[in-house]
């Protein structure tokens, strides 16, 4: 007899199709092994239950909403520095971008999972009109992403 | 799909009401302190972790699409900045130090975890038994880890599970078994007597 104990947990948490539930429940009617490990799991889903959850400290909104008002402050100021910047930037900023996003590609295209991952991972860095502004070479895949995603940031 | 009403509240965001945005965040930002305390047994750098969260979204509210659920779209970005966090190492390093200092699993009694009331010997028990499942998550491959945390600690379905994930409902079923089975054995002295041996 085969025991379907992989389908044990799905079928405590009601994430079997009904099929697969009946067909379970009459294994566990004749089976006493598996009900053994169903009531083994169902015991440790019910102590977990009672978990504690870890309570925020009561200044938790008042501190986020002071790093939210001084981010977007930062994020205002350099917006400011940038519009008073030689305007040539902003004429140069599309082509370089594009330059730079086929670029992009064709390394992109060679680049391992690896650095897919990495990429993703570091979301943010696309997010920050600040980060591009460090950028000097494209010696890194986050450096490349940055470049790439340019003619967006501008935009913003 | 069932209306979303946090959906609705981060379009209004997108729209450029910050009050929605604020309503987004007194409705999830302690869940997600609790959340991202699974990660990294440490309420003050969880809290961090969860404002980090709600930066992101608040940088990245024009990336939201609605076809995603607001809940499973939170929980991607939380799950995908926790895991980054673990991986630069710096809570492993601080764990090792934590093991050193013995805190560990002192044997307990199950029976005092039965019951509402929270005398000072069941506190003791649950930060105990808080400790046994840390340790448990630090041992668990990432995905298995953050599929138990979604599904078991935060009670997710699988479906919302394998959203937050980008996988399957199959890979999350099998992720969630493993990281229960493996629950089941390292808290074993905590399950009461009678179901412990049934």
């Amino acid at each position: 007899m085969s025991h379907p104990t992989s389908e044990l947990t799905a079928y405590l948490d009601g994430a079997l199709a009904p099929a697969a539930r009946a067909e379970l429940e009459a294994h566990l009617a004749v089976c006493p092994a598996c009900r053994a490990e169903r009531d083994r799991l169902a015991s440790t889903i019910g102590l977990l239950a009672q978990l504690p959850r870890a309570e925020a400290s009561p200044t938790f909104e008042q501190r986020f909403h002071a790093r939210l008002a001084a981010e977007r402050t930062e994020r205002t100021r350099r917006r400011g520095f940038l519009d008073r910047r030689d305007p040539i930037w902003r004429w140069l900023a599309p082509g370089l971008a594009g330059a730079a996003a086929a670029a992009a590609v064709v390394i992109h295209m060679g680049a391992e999972r690896r650095d897919e991952r990495f990429l993703a991972e570091h979301l943010d860095l696309f997010e920050n009109y600040e980060m591009v502004e460090s950028v000097d070479a494209l010696e890194r895949p986050e450096d490349v992403a940055v470049v790439a995603h340019l003619q967006d940031l501008v935009g913003r | 799909m069932a209306p979303d009403p946090d959906a609705a509240l981060m379009l209004a965001f997108q729209a450029g009401d910050e009050s929605a945005f604020r309503a987004l965040f007194e409705k999830h930002g302690r869940a997600m302190v609790a959340f991202c305390n699974h990660f990294v047994r440490d309420v003050a750098r969880a809290e961090e972790l969860a404002q980090d969260v709600f930066l992101k979204l608040h940088r990245s509210a024009a990336r939201y699409r609605q076809a995603a659920r607001f809940k499973t779209f939170l929980y991607r970005i939380a799950s995908n900045h926790c895991l980054n966090e673990l991986r630069r190492g710096e809570y492993a390093a601080r764990r090792e130090v934590e093991r050193g200092g013995g805190a560990g699993s002192e044997p307990v009694d199950p029976d005092a975890l039965a019951g509402g009331a929270a005398s000072p010997e069941e506190l003791l028990l649950a930060s105990a038994l808080g400790r046994a499942v840390q340790e448990l998550l630090a041992r668990l491959p990432e995905k298995q880890r953050a599929a138990f945390v979604l599904a078991r600690l935060e009670g997710l379905a699988y479906d919302e599970v394998a959203d937050v994930l980008e996988t399957t409902v199959p890979a999350v079923k099998s992720l969630v078994h493993r990281a229960t089975v493996a629950a089941a054995t390292a808290l074993a002295s905590y399950m009461p007597a009678e179901e412990a041996t049934s």
